[in-house]
């Protein structure tokens, strides 16, 4: 973007230009046809004209000064028809993709501007198609980290502007490959751009250019970044969020967040959490502080700020309060001044009324099993002999969260919850519902492994978290049929061990041998496997405090919960956009709409688990207001800062109001006075 | 008419004519009026000694008496092209005028010769005298249509080569002549001649009523002249125009000369009866 005006109509002045100055040329030495008239003596005359020539100064001048005029007079005509613009980029070119970013950092207003950036970036896309060539053609394709062709390839500019009104804000994250695959897809569909010699279509990309996966994305055409945003826009986002219940104490929710600092300096933010919109009291002080340093500062920076007597950063708040019923919890950061984006300064979390993880571990006799599940601190774990299990009524059978089948295949199982089976080695069976099958030799009998040690485990996974198995040993393990689907935790030398798979029904943790034939009971990996199982399989359950979602999310929401809200036909579904009425499928699952925007979202009738969902932001890379130096997937592609300023200026009509006027005016005068000058 | 009966031809000067007439000469000869007395020289007729003048002083003096002669009138009318132009037309003023003066100059027993000229004399009626030639006089300078370009110096060198009697020349003309009016009143101005230039211009040519672009032609020599008519030019031209007139005046009454400027807008009759007469050509 210069300064330095462009010419729009460059080609069709300069025709102009070559037939109308020749034009006034002959015409200006074309000799005025003059009226004849007859008078006694023209000597008379003929004097005065001498004398007022010679009286006059610019004599030489004077036969060719209205000619000048009425050449300069032209030649800004001509200049103002040729349409000069200022901050104007290049014209774009014949077929163009208009790629427009509507992630939730674009709902960020710039510091000194009125608009967000995806307003800016609307109204320079406007200006693009208006400054498109007549036989040019252009689509619009926004996208957040999915994509949505709003107006596919096209002439009419009218249809262009309208689809880019169209696009309205997500909150979502920014994922540029769809996008990307989307105008590679559209563009597919044009066979002339293969041609040689045609140009590769341009591709405007109105972003700030933060994209999760700009490293690995690729776009054939002319990548042309319009770079939305300013480096100097402050922002403080809460980039982590994180509540838990203790299962031993159900009444106390920890919530931790994590906050960062994307602004050029360092910041003192003051945090409140509230619940229910009230907001806590820690000690007496409504909120906590934290000091954040910049983001972009690196080690050496914040060494040199805190080697400089500057304060240590704080970056997370911790609260911890009794919640003694169902509860939105709500932490916001206060430094509203500012801050750039608003989605990121709120996280909310929807805590259910608290209730104790009920266990039943059904057990011919296992004296160490009982002996950890006891100790897990559960209110009433209870153990059941297999045959009283069978006898149980439904009702009764029904309430617990978690099953412990040990050695024992049940015949009946509950609607829902969630099962750990520990198999009988040399005769484990699970029931067909559990997905994952006992493998069997070729005669019928169950196959199993025999002396098996430990090759790995998923060291990451919750459940297998900070334990050591490396010594663990097996002398019978049944061998199982794993489905792609299953995950296998833990590897024996012989086979997969441990294996845990997601049902209808609910989650299913299946330890492929009898606890009492290997040495896991002695040692200390094994209570703190259950207490993990517990804690794990707790997550999904009523207890648990619920999973916040990510903008754009669609949560599934399974038969068992529509049935337990009685088989609703319509679900409204209220959030920060609005109501919206949602037809039920008859049967099956039933997988919500998109939320696109931060806030709570409310199912009525109430759902049960999705009475309430906290959408939330939580995404560094989204809080991050600092525009990227290039554009995703392209180095090399011409960067166009856009600012506030104005995104074309039209010249033509200041040279005519400026220029020619005033020129027309001293022109007439010469006219009128041409003999004295 | 009438009250052209009552006008007669004045000269300022007495000038010598050629035959007996109604007017002082300059010339002693038979009149009642007497001019003076000189010395008697044998031989004079005895009829003019003052014999009183001898019973008193016992010497012979004659008595002189003034002659009256007749009054040569030249009315020198100029029917160049130019001069038919204007609303009311110069030529037809002019020829107006002449006929007025040529009218007064035969009533008075003047010896009127009218003389038309352009390039040259074009017309002369040679000289005329007695009421009885009016007819012939008005006849001649009916038929006078302007034509051919204007040469004033030609024309009066001319006129003053054949008319050697001294009188009274009247010139009426526009005095638009390229070749400048010096060369031509050169000859009609002093010694022989009391001169009277009247100066006939139609009110177009004093405040021209023109627009626009024109091309002006000159109608004696079909010369053109390109203008755009504008204020300043016009207030140029006026100037112009007065300046020469101005510079002619001055070159006739320095030459004992009488100017008189008309616009053909001034009617005939005043110029006739009031003008010509406050200006002492008519009394």
């Amino acid at each position: 973007m210069s300064w330095f005006p462009v010419f729009l109509n460059k080609w069709y002045a300069a025709g102009a230009a070559a037939l109308v100055i020749p034009a006034l040329l002959i015409l200006y030495f074309l000799k005025l046809r003059r009226r004849e008239m007859p008078v006694s003596s023209t000597f008379l005359w003929k004097k005065a004209i001498q004398d007022l020539q010679v009286n006059s100064p610019f004599q030489r001048l004077r036969r060719n000064l209205l000619l000048l005029l009425q050449l300069i007079l032209l030649m800004l005509l001509l200049l103002s028809f040729s349409r000069p613009v200022a901050n104007h980029r290049p014209p774009p070119g014949k077929m163009n993709v208009i790629l427009i970013d509507r992630s939730a950092s674009m709902n960020a207003r710039d510091a000194g501007s009125k608009e967000t950036r995806l307003e800016l970036a609307k109204r320079e896309a406007r200006d693009l198609v208006d400054s498109m060539p007549k036989n040019g053609t252009a689509m619009v394709i926004a996208f957040d980290d999915s994509s949505e062709t709003l107006q596919p390839l096209t002439h009419d500019q009218a249809a262009l502007k309208t689809a880019i009104d169209r696009i309205q804000p997500t909150d979502r994250v920014t994922r540029i490959k769809l996008g990307y695959q989307l105008a590679d897809a559209q563009m597919n569909f044009d066979p002339e751009q293969y041609r040689p010699g045609i140009d590769p279509p341009d591709v405007y990309l109105y972003s700030d250019g933060r994209a999760t996966d700009a490293n690995d994305v690729t776009l054939r055409g002319k990548l042309h970044f319009e770079k939305m945003g300013s480096d100097k826009t402050g922002n403080v986002g809460i980039v982590a969020l994180s509540a838990k219940r203790n299962y031993e104490r159900p009444t106390e929710v920890q919530v931790f967040a994590r906050l960062a600092n994307f602004g050029p300096d360092p910041v003192e933010v003051p945090v409140q959490l509230s619940v229910d919109n009230e907001v806590v009291e820690v000690n007496g002080n409504r909120s906590q502080s934290t000091f954040l340093l910049p983001d972009r500062w690196d080690r050496d920076e914040r060494d040199k700020y805190e080697h400089n007597g500057g304060r240590a950063e704080l970056n997370s708040v911790t609260f911890n309060l009794d919640v003694t019923s169902s509860a939105v919890l709500k932490i916001e950061q206060m430094k509203r001044d500012g801050d750039g984006l608003f989605a990121d300064d709120i996280a909310q979390v929807v805590v259910p009324p608290p209730r104790s993880l009920s266990v039943l571990l059904v057990t011919e006799g296992n004296f160490f099993l009982e002996k950890a599940i006891n100790q897990l601190g559960l209110k009433n774990p209870d153990v059941l002999h297999p045959d009283v299990y069978e006898s149980l009524s439904t009702d009764k059978r029904n309430r617990y969260d978690v099953y412990i089948f040990d050695r024992y295949n049940p015949k009946v199982l509950p609607p829902s919850g969630n099962f750990i089976y520990f198999l009988n080695g040399k005769h484990g069976e699970l029931p067909d519902d559990a997905k994952v099958k006992v493998a069997k030799t070729p005669s019928g009998q169950t196959a199993f492994l025999e002396d098996v040690g430990i090759l790995d485990w998923k060291r990451d996974h919750p459940i297998l978290k900070d334990l050591d198995l490396g010594k663990l040993y097996i002398a019978e393990a049944t061998k199982l049929d794993v489905p792609k689907d299953a995950e296998v935790l833990i590897d024996g030398l012989k086979g997969p061990l441990l294996v845990m798979n997601r049902t209808a029904r609910g989650t299913n943790l299946i330890v492929a041998f009898d606890c009492l034939q290997s040495n896991w009971p002695l040692k200390v990996s094994f209570p703190i496997f259950l207490h993990n199982a517990m804690q794990y399989l707790a997550v999904g359950s009523d207890m648990d405090v619920r999973q916040s979602f990510s903008p754009g999310a669609t949560p599934t929401i399974p038969r068992v919960n529509l049935q337990r809200a009685g088989n609703p036909a319509t679900v409204t579904l209220t959030g920060p956009e609005g109501p919206q009425k949602i037809p039920v499928p008859v049967n099956g699952d039933f997988a919500l709409p998109a939320m696109n925007r931060v806030g709570l979202y409310t199912t009525s009738p109430p759902i049960p688990q999705y009475e309430q969902m906290a959408v939330n932001l939580l995404d560094a890379n989204e809080s991050n207001l600092l525009p990227a130096d290039h554009a995703p997937g392209d180095i090399n592609a011409p960067v166009e800062a856009a600012g506030g300023a104005k995104a074309r200026l039209e010249l033509w009509w200041w040279i005519v109001a400026f220029g020619a006027l005033p020129l027309l005016i001293i022109e007439w005068w010469v006219y009128t006075r041409r003999v004295y000058i | 008419m009438a009250q052209l009966d009552q006008l007669d031809v004045m000269s300022r000067k007495l000038l010598a004519g050629k035959m007996k007439g109604e007017r002082r000469s300059k010339r002693r000869g038979q009149s009642v009026e007497f001019a003076d007395f000189r010395n008697y020289v044998v031989g004079d007729d005895l009829r003019f000694i003052d014999w009183n003048i001898y019973a008193r002083l016992d010497r012979l003096f004659l008595k002189l008496f003034l002659e009256e002669e007749d009054l040569s009138l030249y009315v020198l009318l100029d029917v160049s092209k130019s001069c038919d132009y204007g609303n009311p037309n110069k030529a037809y003023y002019m020829k107006q005028v002449a006929a007025a003066l040529g009218y007064i100059g035969l009533v008075n027993y003047n010896r009127v010769t009218i003389a038309a000229m352009s390039d040259g004399i074009v017309g002369e009626t040679g000289a005329m005298r007695g009421r009885r030639r009016v007819a012939q006089m008005i006849d001649f300078v009916e038929k006078l249509t302007p034509n051919g370009p204007s040469h004033l110096a030609e024309a009066c060198k001319k006129f003053a080569l054949s008319h050697r009697q001294k009188g009274v020349c009247v010139v009426l003309s526009d005095f638009f002549d390229k070749g400048g009016y010096e060369n031509g009143l050169r000859y009609v101005a002093g010694g022989k001649y009391d001169l009277f230039c009247v100066q006939v211009l139609s009110p177009q040519e004093i405040d021209p009523d023109l627009q626009g672009d024109l091309k002006l032609r000159d109608m004696e020599d079909d010369d053109m002249a390109e203008v755009s008519i504008t204020q300043p030019l016009i207030k140029q031209y006026k100037a112009n125009l007065n300046a020469y007139c101005l510079s002619l005046k001055d070159y006739i009454t320095r030459r004992g000369g009488t100017y008189l400027f008309t616009s053909t807008a001034v009617p005939f009759s005043t110029l006739v009866l009031n003008y010509l007469r406050e200006r002492g050509l008519l009394g």
